[in-house]
């Protein structure tokens, strides 16, 4: 895989700590994301990962620690600043907007990039290049499209803001196999393109597949950090005792 | 501060009662013509407005239409009082079964729909008024209003002004003691539970709809009296004194005082009644002052005054008692608990659709007594549709399942918890403004009734079984450690206490089976250690215990049985031995095979199509 | 059908209300409880603008319209967006339009005040019933306000930002939609459109403190029938109310307009509580 890299990160966690109201979810979480890379996050559910982005987006208060996107402290600037800063954020569940068609989904993807009609439409016509099918349903409410198209047109949403990070927060829940494949296919695609990507996944397997960074989480905490070439402790980390058989993963 | 805490001791019915006690010799303490109608203005709106903080503050909802009640009560007496019924006890009888039944018809459709059109269907009923009373103009007066009205008497006997001050204050200290009796009851507690969250209500057993009718309904008594009341006051009623004006006095009256408290009804009714209601002498400035008024008491105010106080009091509280301990966890060893059956909880081949996406395919589960079962799974794979389901809050496509063999399915979710099953949440569910072991003892609501009049007369039956609720919620406390923390409001606690004391709500009323959703997530590891021997010990006891659970660590040392499900079907069920060497599992939770060869060739596949993906 | 048009323009009358709740409910899933008299302020300043200053009907209507946006948008500063539990908004809202009651009446006076309709005063008419120049551009306005709104908020981002904030706050902030201001935009603009409909209400119903209640609660009713949130829902809400109480106060007699108004809007809410045009999505735990 060549990439481009650059040795000053675009995303730089260190030591966050953040949760929900009293109940602190994520105790002490540091790791960088560079540009044209793949950094994924894993960890078993309830591990911290979703709440770590939320913080990292500004939907949840870092209660410790800092975020720095491209050199910049943004620990305290809202969420829709960090997008105009250039970063954007899938989160799971597909969250695009039901009752809008897909091009009106992608027009307001470009929301902060104060762009003509026209540039606008052309940033569009690019994401269709880049996900073909989305190209010939351009004019069908996004709710009646099918899951796996659901996420090709969140993640689209989300390029339109013409990001330097792109978060990620499981692409692949609720899809079929193959269509997680797809989608990974495309996320390795954006990698290309040289911007950042932190990737959420519980598919470890087919993220670790596109991934460059592998950072594993458990109760809050990072218990594995690694380059994506050199993972002999997977299992270990997920279920925090030797494991009964052999090692987890081999990474080729 | 030694003065605080004398004041402290004394509890809190007795300053209410002394209160009571200083209205009712005012009269002969030089009280003025004016002083003293304006005194039995406020206690009629303050009974309007105790009825409306029934079902806007304990049972949380929107609902309106007291001033509704409130004009037929008064039409009621007018009416009775015209053919010669004039005594006031027949009047107020007539006047409170009167509103009762219009509380009762017109809150059955309203109280289906909830929250904004609940609140404007009841604000419409409101403006309604004028023209059912010109429906009937020969009875009413129609627009002209009801006049003609006799004096009224009381067991014969002519009410003079100091008389009938009298008798508005004693009916107001009545109704106020009956609503402390309510609300501080069970009952209370109930309400509470039920405007926390309907779910919550329904997983212990409460019918929402009933609980919600019984609370607008009890409300629409108080406002009636108070019809009952105003018309005796001027002998004079007309359709003007019932308007969408009077509606929102009631309303902001309700809130500046603090919807959820008993006597903010009073303290609010007092504060419009001698605010904005005194400067009548220019209209157009009360308008205008009544409107600040309610903009800056609603921004300042979160909770009205009555919260203000309680802040105040607690505040006090602390500082003359720093020694209060809210930290440590347990005192002295834990009680056993005393044997019990727990139930058999079957499902049988249940699945679930949500439009095209099947979320459950023919799952069957078993739990015993005695036993603890796991449910475990990666996000989305089906765990919170199976619990909702064995809840009541899906209807299952197809398949069974039973409790000791009697069907579950087709129950309503508070049928589900009355025949047994008791659950927690994932994010604990805990009402505000009650005590822990009010909130521990709401888990016998339903198992142990007593009616609502047992409560306002407080008859033998109320009390032993008040007594049962608390000496069983004091057990229960003590079992999870938190015996030290009963007069300590629930939802200050710390989420690992709020977790434990959902525990021993579920487990109060000894369930045929216990749902644990996620218990374990968010606490730290003593708690868990706690939390993972309580449920040994309920097992021990011989209770079922269905625990849904992350917590991989905790599942394979607490589990008897380990059920997984992916993809909304069951891929196995075992002991944990078994389960923590099963390849599927191992697969479905890290997306690898962890036998060796298998691994290759399936990341040689990966790997293949992200290259054939970089290609395209 | 003197009668019919009547009650189409008292319905448009209503669905202008419920399209200016509307408004503020997309945006930020509360009411202005208040919105009927910013209309009736319009109303009065339409009065004052074209019949005490005499002034040309654009600048009045640039008067109005800007008077009634900067008190609305007022109102969500000192009213609205302090206030931190929603049971309260209702209660300041509340506040503010009876203090907007009181205002009126201090400044105007308490008498009904006959603003002059610029399309003339004749009566014309149309399929065999009687009806002013008003009520026909009340229809009008009605269908087309709801129409260049569906539209527009279709067609520019801002209004595409608004659906998609209605939809999922969340995720609209996530594509960088300011959430807070966008919601202050939308109360200002539905005040600068509460300004701009006094123009045309005010003529119909006369201007008069007392107005706001009585159109408060209708258009409530509006919305509830057509559902919330929805902008043709409106249309279909006010046309049923508007006919309702024209018929029934006609051939049941006046004091069962808002009877039969009431019975209409249970029966409707117990079969779609939701309203006509709004779906109730599936429980969730």
């Amino acid at each position: 895989m060549t990439t481009q890299q650059t040795d000053e990160p675009i995303l730089r966690v260190r030591n966050l700590g953040t949760g929900y109201g009293d109940l602190r979810v994520v105790w002490d979480v540091s790791f960088d994301v560079w540009p044209g890379r793949l950094t994924v996050l894993l960890g078993r559910n309830g591990a911290g990962k979703t709440t770590t982005l939320r913080a990292v987006s500004g939907l949840n208060k870092a209660t410790a620690g800092s975020v720095e996107l491209g050199g910049r402290d943004i620990t305290k600037a809202a969420a829709h600043t960090r997008v105009r800063q250039g970063m954007a954020y899938v989160q799971e569940g597909k969250r695009v907007f039901h009752a809008q068609t897909v091009e009106q989904n992608l027009l307001l993807g470009g929301y902060t990039r104060r762009l003509k009609r026209t540039e606008l439409r052309q940033e569009a016509e690019r994401m269709y290049e880049l996900f073909p099918v989305l190209g010939d349903k351009r004019s069908l409410l996004a709710g009646t499209m099918s899951g796996g198209q659901q996420q090709m047109l969140a993640i689209a949403q989300a390029m339109m803001a013409g990001p330097r990070l792109l978060m990620l927060d499981e692409p692949s829940g609720g899809l079929a196999p193959v269509i997680v494949n797809e989608v990974m296919e495309r996320v390795g695609l954006l990698k290309e393109t040289g911007i950042g990507i932190l990737l959420v996944e519980q598919a470890v397997e087919a993220s670790i597949a596109v991934a460059d960074h592998v950072t594993v989480l458990d109760m809050g905490r990072v218990v594995l950090a690694s380059a994506a070439d050199d993972l002999d402790n997977l299992q270990d980390a997920y279920f925090g005792r030797t494991p009964a058989q052999g090692s987890a993963s081999r990474d080729s | 501060m030694v003065l605080w805490r004398t004041v402290r001791a004394v509890p809190g019915w007795i300053l209410a009662l002394a209160l009571g006690l200083v209205l009712l010799v005012l009269p002969w303490a030089g009280l003025d013509f004016s002083a003293s109608r304006q005194i039995q203005l406020t206690l009629i709106l303050a009974l309007v407005v105790s009825g409306l903080n029934l079902s806007l503050g304990y049972a949380g909802e929107l609902a309106l239409g007291q001033a509704a009640m409130y004009a037929s009560g008064a039409y009621i007496a007018g009416l009775l009082s015209k053919a010669g019924h004039t005594d006031i006890l027949v009047q107020l009888l007539v006047a409170g079964l009167g509103a009762l039944a219009v509380g009762v018809v017109t809150g059955i459709p309203g109280l289906r729909l909830g929250s904004w059109s609940l609140a404007m269907t009841s604000f419409f009923l409101v403006l309604l008024v004028p023209d059912v009373l010109a429906i009937f103009p020969r009875a009413t007066g129609g627009r002209n209003g009801l006049s003609g009205i006799q004096s009224p008497t009381l067991f014969g006997t002519l009410l003079d002004g100091t008389g009938f001050y009298l008798v508005i204050s004693v009916v107001a200290i009545l109704w106020f003691a009956v609503l402390r009796n309510i609300v501080t009851s069970r009952h209370g507690i109930a309400l509470r539970v039920l405007k926390q969250s309907p779910v919550l209500a329904a997983s212990t057993g409460i019918s929402v709809f009933r609980m919600k009718l019984l609370a607008y309904a009890l409300g629409a008594i108080p406002a009636g009296l108070a019809g009952a009341l105003f018309a005796n006051l001027d002998l004079y009623v007309s359709p003007e004194a019932f308007s969408f004006t009077f509606a929102t006095t009631v309303l902001s009256a309700s809130i500046l005082g603090g919807s959820a408290s008993v006597y903010g009804a009073l303290v609010g009714a007092a504060v419009m009644q001698f605010g904005p209601n005194q400067s009548s002498g220019f209209q157009q400035y009360a308008l205008v002052f009544t409107g600040v008024f309610l903009v800056v008491g609603g921004v300042l105010l979160t909770g009205g005054l009555a919260r203000v106080c309680r802040v105040l009091v607690t505040r006090l509280d602390r500082m003359a008692q720093p020694e209060v301990n809210t930290v440590a966890t347990g005192t002295g060893p834990a009680p056993n608990i005393p044997p019990y059956k727990g139930a058999t909880l079957r499902i049988r081949d249940v699945s679930k659709a949500f439009g095209g996406n099947q979320a459950l395919k023919d799952v069957s589960l078993e739990a015993l007594p005695g036993t603890v079962t796991a449910l475990i799974g990666p996000n989305g794979s089906g765990k919170t549709t199976l619990l909702n389901m064995v809840c009541g809050f899906y209807r299952t496509d197809s398949g069974e399942i039973t409790l000791d063999g009697a069907p579950l399915h087709g129950l309503t979710s508070d049928g589900v918890a009355r025949a047994g099953v008791a659950r927690t949440f994932q994010t604990p569910n805990i009402p505000a403004g009650v005590t822990v072991l009010e909130a521990v003892a709401s888990g016998r609501y339903t198992g142990h009734r007593t009616s609502v009049l047992a409560a306002v007369l407080r008859t033998p039956r109320f009390r032993r079984v008040r007594h049962e609720d608390l000496r069983e919620a004091e057990r229960m406390l003590a079992l999870v450690g938190l015996d030290h923390l009963r007069d300590t409001e629930a939802v200050s606690l710390p989420l690992g206490m709020r977790r434990l004391l959902e525990v021993a709500r579920a487990l109060i009323d000894a369930p045929g089976v216990l749902l644990l959703d996620e218990a374990a997530s968010g606490l730290d590891e003593h708690e868990v250690e706690r939390l993972a021997s309580l449920i040994r010990q309920i097992r021990d006891a011989g209770g079922t215990v269905v625990l849904v659970e992350h917590n991989f660590r905790l599942v394979l040392a607490l589990a008897d049985d380990i059920a997984v499900l992916a993809h909304g079907q069951l891929i196995t069920t075992g002991p944990p031995e078994a389960i923590e060497r099963d390849p599927r599992v191992l697969s479905e939770y890290l997306g690898v095979d962890p036998a060796p060869t298998a691994a290759h060739t399936s990341t040689d596949r990966m790997t293949g199509a992200a290259t054939s993906g970089e290609n395209t | 059908m003197t009668l019919i048009w009547g009650g189409l323009a008292l319905g448009a009358v209503y669905a202008l209300v419920a399209v200016c709740y509307n408004i503020v409910f997309i945006s930020s899933k509360t009411f202005n409880f208040a919105q009927a008299q910013l209309i009736m302020v319009g109303a009065f300043v339409a009065y004052t603008g074209l019949v005490t200053w005499k002034l040309s009907v654009p600048l009045v209507m640039l008067l109005a319209v800007a008077s009634v946006m900067a008190l609305a948008a007022i109102e969500e500063r000192l009213a609205v967006r302090p206030v931190k539990d929603p049971h309260n908004i209702l209660v300041t809202t509340l506040g503010v339009s009876i203090l907007l009651n009181g205002a009126t009446q201090l400044v105007w006076g308490t008498q009904p005040l006959n603003v002059p309709f610029f399309g003339g005063n004749d009566v014309l008419e149309l399929f065999g019933g009687q009806i002013y120049p008003v009520e026909i551009a009340l229809v009008l306005v009605a269908v087309v306000l709801v129409w260049a709104l569906t539209r527009l908020s279709r067609r520019f981002l801002v209004g595409l930002a608004l659906l998609g904030m209605s939809e999922d706050r969340e995720a609209a902030m996530l594509r960088g939609v300011n959430v807070r201001r966008l919601a202050f935009g939308a109360f200002a603009f539905s005040g600068a459109v509460a300004g701009l409909l006094g123009m045309f209400v005010g003529p119909k119903t006369f201007a008069v403190a007392t107005l706001g209640a009585s159109l408060a609660l209708k258009g409530f009713v509006v919305l509830a029938i057509g559902g919330f949130g929805s902008m043709p829902g409106t249309l279909v809400g006010g046309l049923v109310v508007g006919l309702a109480e024209a018929l029934a106060a006609r051939y049941l007699g006046g004091e069962y307009a808002n009877i039969t108004v009431f019975v209409i809007l249970i029966t409707i809410l117990l079969v779609r509580p939701a309203g006509l045009f709004v779906r109730v999505r599936e429980r969730t735990v």
